[in-house]
């Protein structure tokens, strides 16, 4: 009887043993990655912030722009939606109208009073402003590079109320909605870092390929110049940069530029590990192999170096990543980066700063706490990366 | 000890070449934005009132001899800045850079070496001891608490403590001295005033830093704590405490050691924040004054190459310090 349980648990045993030796460098990294609670966790988080934020029209009920502003809910507390009250149950959730009144009563200033028996209905799926979801439009100098393209094209929101309004998240101090807001601001956010990585990694890719291929005096005078760019601090100097942006500049050039400068100063670090990897990798026998055949030193390196170790620069990237939108809050933060129009993370943080908000629109503060969600979630996903990655942490099965 | 000189010659040499060619990149920075510093001074005067005419601005950069090439500007910058130790005036407010900056720069680059000498100090000892931890409770909550070092952004964290002492205490904690001893000269009872406001400056920049060490830290022991040399420590006889520190911890410090002009280099990334927040009256704020209002290039030239010099300063030292502690470079120089 024992036997007849026995074998198939050895089957298994064996099959699972099978597919470990046979997996291959994507299989294992990824069975080492899911067997990491934390990172996956910290993956799904970071799945949801990257679809919100690319369905952030569909899913915020009012245009984070001016155009969508509440000029009867400026400064606007956050509306909670509730399913019941002393008014008994309600199948479909409901806010609070809010109601606005100036008169001798109030010292002839605006007031606004919640009115606790007007009930305000949440719709799904209702019809509002129209937005595409694939909306492009760089407004570049010279007329070459603009590019205007739509597609996508809907006006239908997740929620909305048939009268009244409903602010999840409260209103900034012209009434925009901060739940609309913050969702934009992710992507905007998570935009500039995209692009901020991939041109720091071109340039580490280049630079650091170069030097670690040819080695001698090439790779004497890149690291040389690589470690004169890591020393020279980066926000006071994207600083220096930034503040010499004409006002004037379009909020698509400001994007631009920023992005420019975040890959200009990021590359270092990747650089340097691409060429020290290369220096003991170009030493081995199938690069020898490869150049007795005649290939050129790009195709080799393309072909046959980079190749070797494309996981450790994935997460390296990965890895980068929460520093590239960090810094790219810092810059926004000093006023400096993408401004009050443009909705980006850091925007949204500049308004915390005073003291008003502190003390009375506590509310300006949730859009931080999205910011150290998203960063939090690239760091644990770029540590379970790191780990899973490397073949000497310990395996579990 | 000939050997030692050679080396020290050999490292200062070589801070020297990168401290060139960052002035290169910082000079060619400055000379990439749009406008000249004549231009800039004399659109500031036009503002002022003056009428000003396009002879005016030619006179005035051959004045300031913006008309000779670029690397023959280049050279005199450094020779002033190197063998003088002159940055010029400024573009806008005709000062004297070195006058100007002297003072702040000297606040700024204490406050911020304290902050990272505080965050080694919490992070050496925190970091090995959770590194030879093998309860995941600590783990964990030290793993989290520093990767919300990374996450928080101080400024966060400044307006929390600003805000806290505003309805606590009635004082919202900003500045660096108090108003009688603003203008006063250096004296004990200023630099008392003065420490009596950087705490906050030294906890919110050293609270990244320290997020950052604590997790250096742990990261080396843990590669160094499974290797064979302590496992034959241990079958001395030799454990706890002393163990630790006797055997991995001397080769784990090593790298940080090394990785101590990068930390600074973050710390001055963080500087204009919290400067901003907590409105101090040194570098980092200034910095932003002179950017963001009236854009100076001498000046912000003059601020990024001081803050590097500072860390190629400390790159330096550190390599130093290392070649002294560490036994293998220490005979191979010394003898």
């Amino acid at each position: 009887m024992d036997a007849v349980v026995e074998t198939p648990r050895l089957d298994e045993e064996r099959k699972r043993k099978e597919a470990y030796f046979t997996a291959s460098q994507g299989q294992l990294i990824w069975a080492r990655f899911k067997s990491n609670r934390s990172a996956m966790i910290a993956g799904w988080a970071l799945i949801i912030m990257v679809l919100m934020g690319f369905f952030a029209p569909f899913l915020s009920p009012y245009d984070p722009t001016v155009a969508g502003r509440n000029k009867d809910y400026e400064n606007g507390a956050p509306q909670i939606p509730f399913f019941w009250d002393h008014n008994g149950f309600s199948p479909r959730p409901f806010v609070y109208a809010v109601e606005r009144e100036r008169s001798i009563k109030t010292n002839f200033r605006w007031v606004t009073t919640i009115n606790y028996e007007k009930r305000r209905y949440l719709h799904f799926f209702v019809d509002g402003w129209t937005y595409s979801l694939i909306d492009v439009r760089w407004d570049l100098p010279g007329t070459a590079f603009d590019v205007n393209f739509k597609a996508l094209t809907f006006n239908k929101h997740l929620f909305g109320t048939d009268e009244g309004f409903v602010h999840l998240f409260g209103t900034d101090a012209s009434g925009k909605d901060i739940f609309s807001r913050t969702l934009h601001a992710i992507w905007t956010s998570l935009a500039v870092g995209t692009l901020g990585v991939l041109i720091s990694f071109v340039l580490a890719l280049i630079i650091g390929g170069v030097a670690g291929y040819f080695g001698g005096w090439i790779d004497s005078v890149l690291q040389m110049i690589t470690d004169a760019v890591r020393t020279v601090p980066a926000i006071p100097l994207f600083m220096a940069m930034a503040a010499f942006m004409p006002d004037e500049w379009s909020s698509e050039m400001r994007f631009f530029v920023i992005s420019l400068i975040l890959g200009l100063v990021g590359w270092p670090t990747l650089a340097r590990r691409i060429r020290t990897h290369l220096l003991t990798e170009r030493a081995q026998e199938y690069v020898l192999a490869a150049q007795l055949a005649g290939a050129p030193s790009g195709h080799i390196i393309r072909r046959h170096l980079l190749p070797s170790f494309t996981s450790y620069i994935i997460v390296d990237l990965m890895i980068s990543f929460p520093y590239m939108v960090r810094s790219e809050t810092a810059l926004s933060f000093i006023g400096l980066g993408l401004k009050d129009p443009v909705n980006s993370l850091g925007a949204l943080m500049q308004n915390v700063s005073k003291a008003d908000v502190l003390l009375n629109y506590q509310w300006y503060f949730i859009p931080v706490i999205f910011f150290i969600a998203l960063v939090l979630a690239f760091v644990f996903v770029g540590d379970g990366l790191r780990d899973a990655a490397d073949p000497y942490s310990s395996v579990k099965k | 000890m000939a050997q030692f000189i050679q080396f020290t010659l050999s490292r200062a040499v070589m801070a020297i070449v990168t401290l060139l060619t960052v002035s290169l990149i910082v000079f060619s920075l400055m000379e990439l934005v749009p406008g000249t510093c004549a231009e800039r001074y004399l659109a500031f005067k036009n503002t002022q009132g003056s009428q000003i005419t396009v002879a005016d601005i030619e006179a005035e950069k051959k004045r300031l001899g913006l008309d000779r090439p670029f690397l023959v500007r280049w050279a005199s910058w450094v020779e002033n800045v190197f063998v003088r130790g002159q940055f010029g005036e400024s573009c806008i407010l005709r000062l004297n850079i070195n006058q100007l900056l002297a003072d702040k720069f000297w606040i700024s680059l204490g406050i911020c070496l304290a902050a990272l000498l505080a965050a080694y100090l919490i992070a050496i000892p925190v970091g090995i001891v959770s590194a030879s931890s093998k309860s995941p409770v600590t783990n964990n909550v030290l793993r989290f608490l520093s990767y919300l070092g990374l996450a928080m952004p101080n400024f966060l964290l400044a307006l929390i403590i600003m805000l806290f002492s505003t309805v606590m205490f009635g004082d919202s904690l900003t500045g660096l001295f108090s108003k009688e001893y603003r203008d006063a000269a250096w004296s004990w009872a200023k630099f008392g005033d003065f420490l009596a406001h950087a705490w906050l400056p030294i906890f919110i920049l050293g609270w990244s830093a320290t997020a950052f060490a604590l997790q250096t830290v742990r990261a080396l022991m843990l590669d160094e704590i499974g290797k064979l040399y302590v496992t034959a420590a241990t079958a001395r006889g030799i454990f706890g405490r002393r163990l630790l520190w006797r055997y991995p911890a001397r080769h784990a410090l090593g790298p940080v050691i090394n990785s101590l002009g990068f930390d600074l280099n973050r710390i001055f990334n963080e500087l204009p924040v919290v400067a901003l927040i907590l409105t101090l009256t040194e570098s980092g704020a200034l910095l932003i004054e002179s950017l963001a209002r009236s854009n100076d290039q001498q000046l912000a030239g003059a601020i990024i190459f001081l803050l590097t010099a500072s860390i190629v300063f400390l790159n330096f030292v550190t390599d130093i310090m290392l070649a002294l502690m560490d036994p293998r470079v220490r005979r191979g120089l010394m003898g």
